[in-house]
């Protein structure tokens, strides 16, 4: 165990070193390039045992890293934004295929207008990809995510995406310990599947009529549903491994005897816990729910985390045009029918806009005073 | 050494049960190609006529490893299939990336250019039948001038890309094109290309009778005639360093036009340019400047 001093993009640099990758595939794009360079670097020192093909695009990136996946190695690569866009045919395919990559995400800004700055919304546009997708509060979790994710993603068999925001945590030093390699080594064990195995030849993905193509796609949202209990387990065996619990799909804090829940994903989950304890020290009984997985939506833990709550605040960075924010949503639609608990939906903080924990002690002002209006989500810092 | 049509292996690793219709030429290369690539070969194939007809459901028409891939991803799914055949230490496979002209010189060709220039050790095959099949004969980037395709009834209006031009200009260590009509010479070159360490290029004209407007029973007859009127070079280009494998009989090019529908409106003086550019290629006749 070592304490250092890591970026984000460090972190989950370190994350793919102790998961002992075989195969990185990567084109470099801001903020999530310096994830890349410093796994290179580790290559170059002879610190890993791992090939790097060196892409001429993003889409190439992902394609690259399926191939190998495919081909039986553990792979990962690393995006965001504009590239994550142009790679989202190959992301669908990859989840299709059944293929473990795991994908670090540095999450921007979608272009137009232009913008390097943080937003979720890059990862939010490929919410239906049939990845599961992890968010990230701080940079110590996009190590351990994404470790949790290889083996998560190799239970199940599908795609795996860990979320952390582009500068706030990409660029941003904290306080990381990284695990011993021989504890990371008995906790992510490998074995080998290899779908395009030279001594057992298969034809994959071959023209689907309609009496299969239905049941594959049955079979790949078990997959997910699955997810949710292994993205649990796999939690609690971290903690039980390396004294770290992040809580499975989501994280209740301070929820016991709230009465406003703020919910939300991401960095500002760090800053809505300051938050959450300046107003406790106040007396006023609010709580935090930490959406950990987007995808699977943890929708039965979220029902019983929110049972007894008079008021739900969502915090959105990510906006779905004409629709409000993807959280908001996803709350909205999780209580539908089984609670008449108001929820309220703040979008906040897009392209960079700065959200600390005084704005979302604004926010949190503003849905308790707009408790009985109807509002379907609110833009909030304009 | 020669080789000689009674050595070639028996057995066929493409064909059994493909949904090729009569006579298609991308079947064909793909039969002649595996008699010399062999069993340690895995293949992907973008999407194509030859992805389609390969397998359906549960069922393969190839003996090796078949991943029907993305469109534009054959090359840079291969390079990550290699690197992680490197990473387990297996060395005697061949991986191949199996496109039309499609997936190979338009839609296809940034992957391609970027593992060409990264010297991937794969090899990477255009199946060329010159216009895009798999979606009913509309034109691509190698369909040549003036034929007449689904959505350019009077005839395309520029030439043909050069791929083979392209790729040698990548620094390729091996390139070649190949014709469906020349087994023998398209067997040899893929030996040559599985034998490179580095990546490999072959360009193979692959008629389709449905695009060509041509009987089902002449697609080899047509390659052949591309390539005896010396429309169709068979050559190769190894290190840089181009040989032609096949010395053309020059038959007049009209001989290879007129007999498809999709020339069928050219002019005579239509014909004469294409004759000229032949003339003018191989340094022979009186090519007009």
């Amino acid at each position: 165990m070592t304490v250092s001093l890591l970026t984000g993009s460090e972190a989950a640099a370190y994350g793919a070193k102790l998961a002992k990758i075989e195969v990185l595939a990567y084109y470099p794009i801001t903020p999530a390039f310096p994830a890349m360079e410093k796994i290179s670097k580790f290559i170059e020192d002879g610190e890993m045992n791992t090939r790097f093909v060196r892409v001429e695009c993003d889409h190439s990136a992902l394609a690259a890293a399926l191939g190998a996946s495919l081909a039986g190695s553990r792979t990962f690569t690393v995006t965001n934004s504009q590239g994550l866009l142009y790679m989202t045919e190959v992301v669908y395919h990859t989840a299709g295929m059944r293929q473990p990559v795991v994908m670090a995400v540095a999450n921007r800004a979608l272009s137009a207008p232009h913008s390097r700055f943080p937003e979720q919304g890059d990862a939010i546009s490929q919410d239906a990809s049939g990845w599961i997708q992890l968010f990230c509060e701080n940079n110590q979790e996009v190590l351990d995510t994404t470790l949790q994710a290889f083996k998560v993603a190799e239970t199940c068999r599908l795609p795996a995406m860990v979320n952390y925001e582009g500068y706030i945590q990409s660029h941003t030093q904290e306080e990381v310990d990284v695990p011993d390699q021989a504890k990371v080594d008995v906790f992510l064990p490998f074995k080998r599947v290899s779908a395009l195995d030279i001594n057992n030849p298969q034809g994959l993905n071959t023209v689907t009529s309609p009496e299969f193509y239905m049941d594959y796609k049955y079979r790949q949202n078990e997959a997910m549903e699955q997810a949710l209990g292994l993205i649990n387990d796999v939690a609690g065996e971290f903690g039980r491994a390396f004294g770290r619990d992040w809580s499975g799909v989501i994280e209740g804090y301070k929820m016991e005897d709230a009465e406003h829940a703020v919910v939300a994903m991401g960095s500002s989950v760090s800053d809505a816990r300051i938050v959450v304890d300046a107003l406790r020290a106040e007396g006023k009984k609010v709580g935090l729910v930490k959406v950990r997985s987007f995808r699977p939506f943890p929708t039965q833990a979220l029902r019983a985390m929110l049972k007894n709550v008079g008021l739900v605040t969502v915090l959105d960075k990510n906006i779905i045009f004409g629709a409000g924010g993807a959280l908001g949503n996803e709350v909205k639609s999780t209580l539908y029918g089984v609670s008449s608990v108001p929820v309220k939906n703040y979008i906040i903080g897009l392209g960079g806009r700065d959200v600390g924990p005084e704005e979302i002690r604004q926010v949190v002002g503003l849905a308790e005073e707009r408790i009985k209006q109807e509002i379907g989500y609110e833009w909030f810092g304009l | 050494m020669t080789l000689n049509i009674k050595d070639l292996p028996q057995q066929d690793l493409f064909g059994p049960g493909n949904a090729a219709c009569r006579g298609c030429g991308a079947a064909i290369a793909g039969r002649q190609a595996m008699k010399a690539l062999g069993s340690r070969t895995i293949i992907t194939i973008p999407a194509s006529c030859m992805a389609t007809l390969s397998g359906n459901n549960q069922r393969t028409a190839w003996s090796v490893p078949f991943y029907h891939t993305l469109f534009e991803i054959a090359p840079a799914v291969s390079a990550g299939i290699r690197a992680s055949l490197d990473a387990q230490g297996i060395k005697d496979v061949n991986v191949v990336s199996w496109a039309g002209d499609a997936g190979t010189a338009d839609i296809g060709f940034q992957s391609l250019s970027g593992a060409a220039e990264r010297d991937d050790s794969i090899i990477h095959v255009c199946y060329d039948n010159e216009m895009y099949m798999n979606t009913g004969g509309q034109t691509g980037s190698q369909t040549p001038m003036y034929a007449m395709t689904s959505n350019q009834k009077q005839g395309k209006r520029t030439g043909k890309k050069d791929m083979l031009a392209i790729m040698v200009a990548h620094g390729a260590g091996y390139v070649a094109s190949a014709s469906i009509s020349h087994p023998l010479d398209l067997i040899e070159k893929f030996k040559k290309a599985a034998a490179h360490d580095g990546f490999s290029y072959i360009h193979i004209l692959a008629p389709c009778y449905r695009g060509w407007e041509i009987p089902t029973d002449q697609s080899v007859a047509t390659a052949r005639r591309a390539v005896e009127c010396g429309l169709w070079e068979l050559f190769e280009v190894v290190e840089g360093k181009k040989v032609r494998t096949h010395e053309p009989s020059f038959l007049p090019v009209a001989d290879y036009l007129l007999p498809q529908g999709r020339f069928k409106k050219l002019s005579t003086e239509q014909i004469q340019e294409v004759q000229d550019s032949v003339n003018s290629h191989y340094g022979r006749g009186e090519a007009k400047q």
